[in-house]
């Protein structure tokens, strides 16, 4: 419920945002008016018991009215080095590590290393991943654990990303023989 | 001293084989041969005519023999490419097509599709495609890749299993689906990779998930309905094992009430692992399926004090009720992940001067056993591999003496233990000729540390709780193919390789054996000398199992598929195991130069002469 007081406090100034946010403490969803550009396809997602808004600047339609950008959601721990360390035992705890690898390298899932990001990298983005799974296997972590835990977790597996690997550059290395 | 005499015996008799053969003029197309060692035959026959491949290992003994015999040593380095075919699908293609009549049947990874391909119209059309509905969800619940390990056919019926647990039948002329039956909970990270088998009207499956705390079994499906006949569980209560008047296990360890469950603390056993991902066997004489089953969960052992029945084992079952008969617990307690799930070939062989009923199994753990299939002893028992984790196997008990400073436990981190994880070999199948005596292995040459932690089950997510890196073995090689005498326990020739031999084997009766690897070469070797005959760089590595077929016009065909992953490909080669294409992985440390030779496919390769 923190994440979503939060999101509460950060979006509270606009309420505007395709006349949805009025439906947050009804339970019910709105269909957006007509008029509106078509929702982004990852902007609305059921919580459950209400609604959450969460805009991606990557998916941000072009042309979208002046004043009715989406916000960007924030995580309050972002570059935290506690939180991030509370993230990384989290990580272990609910046996993140095993599917995504040990400090996020990849494994049964993708690595966090690369700095790319299946859904989008940012705050909000992971925020979502975590909280309501992804398609692929991801499990919904919403309501299981709490909204702090996965902001701490967000900060921690966005902190992951390292080296440049987009170039692997093999010359001059020795060759290992292959077929015979 | 009679081990010393059966193996003049063997190699006077290959050596006859082999003048007789070099007097022989060039074989006629599609040609059968059959001379065999004596002493030697495979339990089961060849599943249908000898050029077709109608069972995911040819037949019910899980031989991976063919008697086609056109293909020579003479003139195997004449192979070439006759065609090839895209399957629309990346990750790894373990498994293998089957053959019947004129229509070849290839199963992918995840999604799962199905194509029925005219073996008989030039350009191969497709007689069909099946796309069956599949859970997305399955691909992050899957421990090891997204792999299939193929149909099986039966009564103009083809069945196989849904990577999110389901089994479904698809009539093999139309590619209609018949019926499909959900046997798996994905909510709890069951999912299905493994290849069945039809015996006797029934259709054999088993669950994958021993890395997510599943609950292991084997079930029986009616072929004609896709109704649950049996299921068998193999932790727990006998009932729900199937342990009852008929259960007579070789060794005293082993008799008991409800092993399945008190050798685990409380309840434990309920989260315990113990899957059937590999591979079935059946011996239509004594009615019993073989089968292993997976690692116990979770890996840090220390959270499930005892033997942890029926982990790690391999079990016989009666094929009608799927009682358990008799049990072999080759890693018991294991600490290691040494699941025990590797194909188990059904071959008569002399043993000390008498025809033995025997049952050859690979194990993870490094020792190939030599045992009695009808009663679970075991008659031989070495190692196959570079070994450091135990002595050798205690013959009066059939258990491992294990060295103590090999044992993983709280607070340690045990270093260098061979094999890894990944085992001395792993899911690729071994194939056996009975022209030779000798089983044809692909192998790993892997070591690891071995360090633990303590892990809560949170279903639907990983229940390890221990990281296990990974490095080359001893030798400077990291796979090898050999040829191993199962009645001496003995390793005859080998061909170092430098990346563990992920594909399965195939033996022909003209005297090759087939095999691919990590880095994408498709070989050919002599099967009594090991000397490598052809190859062939398909470009993705290779990790599924080579099969023959005699085509429409007569002649002997060779197919596999290349599409590196599983395991292997998945968890240690780096970036050619990414998790989708715009996922960019660092290298893996135990096979860090492997991307350098291939990357990511999905391809049906078929050779000829």
């Amino acid at each position: 419920m923190m994440a979503l007081r939060i999101a509460f406090r950060l979006i509270a100034g606009n309420l505007a945002i395709w006349g949805c946010i009025a439906c947050i403490d009804s339970g019910a969803a709105q269909v957006p008016s007509g008029k509106s550009p078509a929702t982004p396809r990852q902007g609305l997602t059921d919580g459950g018991d209400s609604l959450r808004i969460i805009a991606h600047d990557e998916i941000t339609p072009v042309g979208f009215p002046a004043g009715r950008r989406p916000l960007v959601l924030r995580n309050p721990y972002e570059g935290n080095k506690s939180a991030i360390g509370t993230g990384a035992r989290l990580f272990i705890s609910y046996n993140c590590i095993d599917c995504h690898g040990a400090d996020g390298s990849g494994a049964m899932g993708p690595s966090f290393q690369d700095g790319r990001w299946h859904f989008g990298g940012s705050p909000g983005a992971v925020f979502e991943s975590i909280y309501q799974g992804r398609p692929e296997g991801m499990p919904a972590w919403g309501g299981r654990i709490t909204d702090d835990q996965i902001w701490m977790l967000t900060a921690y597996v966005r902190s992951l990303a390292s080296a440049d690997i987009s170039t692997e550059n093999f010359s001059g290395q020795t060759v290992e023989r292959t077929g015979h | 001293m009679r081990d010393a005499w059966w193996g003049v015996m063997i190699l006077a008799t290959l050596a006859a084989a082999c003048d007789r053969r070099d007097e022989q003029s060039p074989p006629a197309s599609g040609a059968v041969s059959m001379r065999t060692v004596a002493g030697t035959r495979i339990a089961a026959a060849h599943a249908g005519p000898a050029g077709e491949w109608q069972m995911p290992a040819g037949d019910y003994s899980n031989s991976r023999y063919s008697e086609l015999a056109t293909i020579t040593p003479a003139n195997a380095a004449g192979l070439h490419v006759s065609w090839a075919f895209s399957t629309g699908v990346l990750r790894g293609h373990e498994g293998q097509p089957l053959v019947i009549g004129n229509t070849m049947y290839v199963i992918t990874p995840y999604p799962n599709v199905a194509y029925a391909l005219d073996l008989a119209q030039p350009g191969q059309p497709l007689k069909w495609k099946f796309r069956p509905e599949n859970d997305q969800q399955a691909v992050g619940r899957a421990c090891c890749d997204v792999v299939n390990r193929g149909a099986a056919y039966s009564d103009g019926k083809i069945f196989y299993n849904l990577l999110d647990g389901h089994t479904v039948a698809v009539d093999a002329a139309t590619g209609k689906q018949l019926w499909r039956t959900r046997m798996g909970d994905l909510a709890r990270g069951e999912t299905i990779t493994m290849a069945p088998i039809v015996v006797k009207g029934k259709v054999l499956v088993g669950s994958s998930g021993g890395e997510m705390g599943v609950r292991g079994w084997i079930a029986a499906l009616d072929a004609a309905t896709g109704r649950q006949v049996w299921r068998a569980y193999n932790i727990g209560p006998d009932k729900d094992v199937k342990v009852g008047p008929r259960f007579k296990p070789f060794y005293a360890h082993d008799r008991g009430k409800d092993l399945g469950a008190t050798t685990w603390p409380g309840d434990t056993w309920k989260t315990g692992g113990g899957a059937v991902w590999g591979w079935l066997s059946y011996d239509p004489e004594l009615n019993l399926v073989y089968h292993g089953t997976s690692n116990p969960g979770p890996w840090n052992a220390s959270q499930r004090a005892g033997d942890n029945k029926w982990t790690a084992a391999i079990l016989a079952r009666d094929a009608d009720t799927g009682e358990m008969v008799w049990a072999l617990q080759t890693s018991p307690h294991d600490l290691w992940d040494y699941d025990a799930v590797n194909e188990n070939i059904l071959v008569d062989l002399p043993i000390k001067g008498k025809t033995r009923k025997a049952l050859v199994h690979f194990d993870r753990n490094g020792f190939a056993y030599t045992v009695d299939r009808a009663t679970g002893q075991v008659l031989l028992a070495e190692p196959f591999v570079p070994m450091n984790w135990a002595t050798g196997i205690d013959m009066a008990t059939g258990r491992p003496k294990a060295i103590p400073a090999k044992m993983p436990a709280t607070g340690k981190k045990v270093t260098d233990i061979c094999p890894s994880l990944e085992g001395g070999k792993n899911q690729q199948p071994a194939a056996f000729s009975p022209e030779t005596g000798l089983f044809y292995v692909p192998t790993n040459n892997l070591c690891m540390d071995f360090e633990t932690r303590e892990v809560a089950y949170i279903a639907g997510t990983p229940f390890i709780g221990a990281l296990a890196p990974e490095k080359g073995g001893p030798g400077g090689y990291r796979g090898e193919f050999i040829a191993w005498d199962a009645t001496t326990g003995r390793k005859v020739w080998g061909i170092e390789e430098p990346y563990p031999v992920w594909g399965g084997a195939l033996a022909t009766a003209g005297g090759v054996v087939f095999y691919g690897t990590l880095d994408g070469w498709f070989k050919a070797a002599d099967a009594r000398s090991g000397k490598l005959l052809w190859q062939f760089k398909v470009g993705s590595g290779v990790v599924g199992n080579p099969v023959t077929y005699t085509g429409p016009d007569g002649k002997q065909y060779v197919a596999v598929y290349a599409g590196i992953g599983g395991d292997m490909g998945l968890l240690i080669a780096g970036d050619v195991a990414a998790n989708l294409p715009y996922d960019v992985r660092q290298r893996g440390t135990t096979l860090p130069d492997l991307s350098r030779w291939t990357s990511w496919g999905g391809y049906l390769f078929v050779f000829s002469l």
